[in-house]
């Protein structure tokens, strides 16, 4: 029982992560995205990192969630907006070929993490978190790449900085732990800073070349 | 080899010069606050007040030419944060602030006269611009990883939103791309800090100097982190952004851009290797024989290049080769060729960020007046806009690397380290570089010497702005005339050992 509850809060986030990042409503997604972030921030309050845990649900759950909201052009003001031309460039449909050819890199550099990781000693209070840590990486690179999608990208970023941040995390050692708060704070700034750019710019862009054909909204492509 | 980056040291700085190290940091932030809040159409009185930085930096110059390198630890709570000055930090300080203080003058004329801005886009330009000065400062004074990352990640996203203010479409676009590869880059750097933080439990670097022992951990560690810097340096098989941000961007922040920007991250991927790994001569060959593609690829691209921007930007991919060219001559050879190579290098860094921005100055001009971004819009310039030209002349002298500029010492220092290395490939490729260079500068001169064509309608431009390009060029200049000055700050402050 005790190990269930050990090892669920670190696998929901990896699940959640595979539904944002394939799911081809982009509204959906987007929604999802802030359930994992919520999820994450679980994750820091069980690792007993207070501050980190309320700073990713500002910084990464609300404030990022706005701005992805934004970006689909979706403001609490007005509700949701009616049928809009689809955002930023239209998402290719997923073919098997191309989604196996961008696992190979990706594979490869988890290869070398683990390696890396493998010589380092095994963390003591949460294997479990250094694990679903290394998999969100993978999972948010191999999207980074499948997706051509800006926001979807801005997504798989996102994904693959908060595996990064629960790596770090539980990489730290008791006397290092401020530097590697120092290091995820600066890093949930960042990530938050780009993707309220990120967001801003598809507003710009989608505001300045109305596609030529409407198409169906929400990433929903008729392939 | 981090005696030379200032890093062994236990002298303890003085009131007087923490106060003016917190000045020169802080000054530019402040400025360009008071900038965006009454946007000013005349350079003058902003001008003024940022000497005020400049003064400070010339008199923390005189503090430690008389007494060393100095260090700071500042402690916040558990954290501790590095921070230290020798004549490597100041010599790159005084860089930054001479050319962020050169944009600054040209702008408003720039921004007032020529481009006719208006909305929002120039307010913001001056906060930016300070921002980007104060994260460069905090770039060369950081001893270590967490200040570094604050440093590279604040550089970073204020570059690109420099680069989006004209609010162009095609500026948006090259800048999302632009975003999208900082982001990818900045997360390829914190994950190798990660590693070394979880490798052994600290993140200064004269301590990871000591502590480090190779294995894979550090591997993947060091791949990680020179993935991530050389992608947002523009280095050889990840250069591809480079040009079309350029293209779109406002003149004052391409030159800032390709002088300071891209040189801060070569900054931090060198300084990381001397430190963390400064035998691994294998791995130094392989960053090597990317510089050595780096000089021909992209001065073949500037050679065939359409347009003037293109042109100067894929120059930067070119030069910036060089530099990779110091990772061999560095790491794993003899005492004799590193305190070669080390003058080498940093003085190229020096003369191709004012050659390069004073080109980039001049470029500008040239395209307002003509009204033409393509090179062979230039037909005619030389005799209409002679000023104009004469800067991207004298700016491409040290470029190519002719006598008494900088980047021809700079070379011939890089050239001698590597005949005393043995490592004879580099010669090829420096020969080589120079000739490219050569070609495409040649090719812009060949088109503005054009003398038979139509009277167009072209508007000079106002003549402060030719006057600043043609201080940075003369700069680039002069600098080798007087190369001696800033290799002896490199030795002073640097340590010989």
């Amino acid at each position: 029982m005790s190990s269930l509850f050990d090892v669920l809060p670190a696998t929901l986030p990896v699940l959640l992560a595979v539904l944002v990042l394939l799911d081809r409503r982009l509204l959906r997604a987007c929604s999802l995205f802030v359930l994992f972030a919520l999820t994450v921030a679980l994750t820091w309050w069980r690792l007993g990192f207070i501050w980190l845990a309320l700073l990713e649900t500002l910084l990464g759950a609300v404030l990022t969630g706005a701005f992805l909201f934004h970006a689909l052009g979706i403001s609490p003001a007005r509700g949701a907006s009616p049928a809009r031309p689809s955002h930023g460039q239209d998402p290719v449909p997923l073919i098997w070929r191309r989604t196996l050819i961008h696992l190979i890199p990706v594979l490869a550099l988890m290869g070398m993490l683990a390696a890396a990781l493998a010589s380092l000693p095994a963390s003591d209070s949460s294997p479990a978190v250094r694990w679903s840590g290394l998999v969100l990486v993978g999972l948010g690179l191999w999207a980074f790449a499948l997706h051509t999608h800006l926001l979807r990208r801005l997504l798989a970023f996102n994904i693959t900085g908060t595996g990064i941040f629960l790596l770090l995390m539980t990489l730290v050692g008791e006397t290092t732990t401020a530097a590697g708060q120092g290091l995820v704070i600066t890093g949930l700034a960042v990530a938050l800073l780009g993707t309220a750019l990120g967001a801003l710019l598809i507003r710009r862009l989608d505001a300045l070349a109305p596609s030529q054909q409407p198409s169906p909204v929400n990433g929903r492509q008729v392939s | 080899m981090i005696e030379r980056l200032g890093l062994v040291t236990t002298q303890l700085p003085t009131t007087g010069s923490s106060m003016m190290t917190l000045l020169v940091v802080l000054l530019p932030l402040l400025l360009g606050m008071l900038g965006g809040a009454w946007r000013p159409w005349r350079g003058w009185p902003g001008l003024v007040v940022a000497l005020l930085s400049l003064l400070a930096l010339v008199w923390l110059t005189q503090q430690i030419a008389t007494h060393g390198t100095q260090a700071w630890v500042l402690d916040l709570g558990t954290l501790t944060l590095h921070w230290r000055a020798n004549g490597l930090t100041l010599l790159l300080l005084l860089l930054t602030q001479l050319l962020v203080l050169a944009s600054a003058a040209y702008a408003p004329a720039y921004l007032c006269d020529a481009v006719q801005a208006r909305g929002r886009g120039p307010a913001w330009l001056w906060p930016l611009m300070g921002l980007l000065a104060t994260s460069l400062s905090l770039i060369w004074l950081a001893a270590d990883l967490l200040s570094l990352y604050i440093g590279l990640e604040l550089m970073g996203l204020t570059a690109v939103g420099l680069m989006l203010l004209p609010g162009r479409e095609e500026a948006l676009a090259a800048g999302m791309r632009y975003l999208l590869l900082a982001l990818i880059g900045s997360l390829a750097f914190l994950l190798g800090v990660a590693l070394l933080l979880g490798g052994w439990g600290r993140l200064d670097l004269a301590g990871l100097a000591e502590a480090v022992e190779p294995g894979p951990l550090l591997w993947v560690a060091m791949a990680l982190l020179s993935a991530g810097l050389l992608l947002k340096a523009a280095a050889f098989p990840l250069h591809a952004w480079l040009a079309p941000v350029h293209g779109s961007a406002w003149t004052p922040v391409s030159a800032l851009h390709a002088a300071l920007v891209i040189k801060a991250s070569f900054f931090i991927a060198l300084q990381l290797w001397l430190v963390l790994a400064p035998r691994a001569a294998m791995a130094a060959w392989l960053v090597g024989g990317m510089g050595a593609a780096a000089v021909v690829w992209g001065g073949l691209l500037a050679w065939r290049a359409d347009k003037l921007k293109d042109v100067v930007a894929w120059s930067t991919v070119s030069q910036l080769g060089y530099l990779l060219i110091a990772f061999p001559l560095l790491i794993g050879t003899s005492q004799a060729v590193v305190s070669i190579a080390w003058g080498g290098v940093w003085l190229q860094l020096l003369a191709h960020s004012l050659a390069k921005a004073a080109m980039f100055l001049a470029v500008g001009n040239l395209m307002l007046a003509t009204g033409e971004s393509r090179v062979s819009g230039l037909a005619g310039a030389s005799r209409r806009f002679p000023l104009s030209l004469l800067s991207f002349g004298i700016a491409a002298i040290s470029l190519v690397g002719l006598p008494p500029s900088a980047g021809f010492t700079a070379k011939w220092l890089l050239l001698h380290a590597s005949l005393a290395a043995g490592q004879w490939p580099w010669l090829v490729v420096l020969a080589l570089g120079t000739l490219l260079s050569a070609a495409y500068m040649f090719r812009v001169f060949r088109y503005s010497f054009v003398e038979d064509v139509e009277l167009q309608d072209y508007r000079p431009v106002p003549l402060r702005m030719d006057l600043i390009a043609m201080a940075l060029a003369l700069a680039s200049l002069l600098l080798g005339l007087t190369a001696s000055w800033p290799l002896a700050i490199l030795a002073i402050a640097g340590g010989v050992p």
